[in-house]
């Protein structure tokens, strides 16, 4: 594999105000990461150190962050990995108008009024005919549309990726031709499917089950030393980890929600097989100068 | 009679709202149980899972349930549903091995009704109190259980989320019906009965903040055993929670614990700290989706079901909820 299609990518965790260690943690670190000028910032800074790309849930605040970044000229060499749908968003909003049927009307409303014709036709076949297939697609095409909309024509979305939650439910549940369905939508499309999942050993051994192809996916799960969110366990993924045809897996959660102190946690990740990458969240200057510089060093990534 | 074949469990899910999605994943992701049945009332939802869910049956009423043969039920439907529901599922025989998400019902007397009818059906059931199944809460509970920080004098207990913070006056937004107490409470009020033991609600203070009819914000004052004494606040319009979040600061004769849904603290008089994150205590699973206490408690079910034990909190368990609940409803005025 060539060495340079490696990523290092900024998480967007801190700009949405989350901590996996705990919600505390983000109330003290306050508002500051969640200013989308400042979060531009932070992304700029780990690029000088770094970073060659961004990892962000399609919302309005990493929009803001796009358009901050395509203003300055940032956005043309960053490879953007974007995770669909932003579930917290979505759960809050279902708490808010009155359930899934409430969200699934707002939903529609924002898409017809989007202005994007093809996504809104899609969809209306779809709610007409009762037709999965033709909402997830008119659901992509909206998100996709979004993204380069703010990202501008020069970003390069290299993947979209199922949210944890819709990957984890299709797996739960057996949902392979969804899960078909949307890589070969992927696909035609020029964008590399990708799934974000809380259980990678399973992904593995469900997508041999299903044929579906680890050749052309991405797979971005967590990975760290002390086997934190590693389901079923670190052994278990280490495993399924040495399975895979290709470096295709991003690592996530490397710190392990900041538990674990940067050289410590790289050390880990740098020994594993078939990892095309990292994402990493960073609330502070200092964080954006010193992680990045450390994993560039570390995994031995050549700067674009 | 009720027979357990040694095959998977075959489970239906009554009402395919978040709640249902979550356990009707995992517990299809359990080896022992598989998803064979939905029931669910809106039609654009059932069309779509009719050619999403290929190999499950879904219907719009709980009494064609019947034909399915099903070992056992979740029911995640809005809570002022869940007296209806479960008595039909039991009246109609559908299964008597019975889920129900928190709360039991929208008030003592449809729990207690539940509870009798459990007892005279028989079965396992149980009601999603998930947070009995957290690391941190069962490491704080068996903590207290030791008497690691002596005898409980006093403790704070808080429910907070973000759900509705901003959104004062938005005729848009739907607070659900059961109110804060009800709906975020019960988790706290569950833990300090699974804590404590028994208790009676003193002042009680319920404000509305995003309209005049809804309940947002709760506080009220409890007194349990030894003349432990308890505050509770509960607000779903809180900045800062984008999950809900419960914990507890509890106060004894030799320190101070506090637990929440991240970290576990422990201070001693004696000097002694400790601090754990889930890190510490083996917050592993089989198969991860929503948390891992959801897991936990699927499993727990469907373990009680096949070896037909009971299990922890039972429908009789979770009706202490709600009695507290009405309590505080009615001291509110």
């Amino acid at each position: 594999m060539d060495i340079q299609d490696k990523v290092l990518l900024v998480g967007d965790n801190p700009f949405h105000g989350i901590s996996h260690l705990s919600q505390e943690r983000s109330r003290v670190r306050g508002d500051i990461p969640t200013n989308p000028n400042y979060a531009a910032r932070l992304i700029e800074l780990s690029v000088k150190n770094g970073a060659n790309g961004f990892m962000f849930s399609v919302s309005e605040k990493t929009l803001a962050i796009l358009n901050i970044l395509r203003k300055s000229g940032e956005n043309d060499s960053l490879r953007l990995y974007a995770i669909v749908p932003y579930a917290y968003e979505y759960v809050r909003l279902a708490c808010t108008a009155g359930g899934v049927p409430g969200l699934a009307k707002k939903l529609i409303k924002e898409i017809i009024f989007s202005g994007n014709l093809r996504a809104a036709a899609s969809g209306l076949n779809g709610i007409l005919r009762s037709d999965l297939n033709s909402l997830i697609k008119t659901y992509l095409l909206y998100e996709v549309s979004r993204v380069k909309r703010s990202a501008g024509k020069k970003a390069k979305l290299e993947s979209v990726l199922l949210h944890q939650l819709i990957t984890d439910l299709c797996l739960g549940l057996g949902l392979d031709h969804v899960l078909k369905f949307y890589i070969k939508f992927m696909l035609k499309a020029g964008i590399i499917p990708g799934f974000n999942t809380g259980n990678f050993a399973l992904l593995v051994e469900k997508f041999k089950e299903w044929n579906i192809s680890l050749e052309d996916v991405v797979i971005a799960a967590p990975f760290n030393k002390v086997g934190f969110q590693m389901v079923p366990s670190r052994e278990e993924c280490e495993k399924a980890l040495v399975q895979l045809p290709k470096p295709n897996v991003l690592a996530i959660s490397i710190l392990a929600a900041g538990y674990l102190k940067p050289p410590e946690a790289i050390n880990y990740i740098a020994q594993l097989p078939n990892i095309k990458g990292v994402a990493v969240g960073v609330s502070k200057e200092k964080h954006a100068n010193e992680t990045f510089k450390l994993l560039r060093e570390k995994l031995d990534i050549k700067h674009a | 009679m009720f027979e357990l074949r040694v095959e998977k469990l075959r489970i239906g899910v009554v009402g395919f709202g978040k709640m249902g999605m979550l356990h009707a994943g995992i517990v299809n992701a359990l080896s022992e149980a598989e998803l064979v049945a939905v029931c669910e009332k809106n039609g654009l939802i059932r069309r779509f899972l009719r050619k999403i869910l290929k190999s499950v049956t879904v219907v719009d009423d709980v009494e064609k349930l019947c034909q399915m043969d099903l070992d056992a039920v979740y029911v995640t439907t809005p809570i002022s549903s869940h007296f209806p529901v479960v008595k039909s599922l039991y009246e109609s025989k559908v299964a008597y091995n019975l889920f129900v998400e928190k709360t039991l019902a929208s008030n003592f007397k449809e729990a207690k009704e539940i509870s009798e009818l459990a007892r005279s059906f028989g079965g396992v059931n149980m009601v999603g109190y998930m947070r009995r199944f957290s690391v941190l809460f069962k490491k704080a509970k068996n903590l207290l259980d030791q008497g690691v920080i002596g005898e409980p004098i006093s403790f704070k207990a808080y429910a907070y989320s973000s759900d509705f913070f901003g959104v004062k006056g938005n005729l848009k937004v739907h607070t659900p019906q059961v109110g804060v107490v009800r709906d975020l409470g019960c988790h706290a009020i569950d833990l300090a009965l699974w804590f404590f033991g028994d208790f009676r609600v003193e002042d009680v203070k319920i404000e509305s903040i995003i309209n005049d009819s809804s309940a947002d914000s709760a506080y009220f004052k409890v007194r349990g055993p030894n003349d432990l004494v308890g505050k509770f606040n509960v607000s779903w319009c809180v900045d800062g929670y984008r999950i809900p979040e419960v914990g507890f600061i509890i106060e004894g004769s030799e320190g101070t614990l506090s637990v929440n849904d991240d970290e576990l603290t422990l201070n001693l008089k004696n000097g002694k700290k400790q601090k754990w994150f889930r890190h510490d205590l083996g917050d592993q699973v089989g198969f991860w989706l929503g948390s891992p206490e959801y897991y936990r408690e699927d499993e727990s079910f469907v373990k009680a079901v096949i070896s037909r034990k009971t299990v922890e909190p039972c429908f009789e368990t979770a009706a202490s909820v709600d009695c507290i609940i009405d309590e505080v409803l009615a001291r509110a005025g």
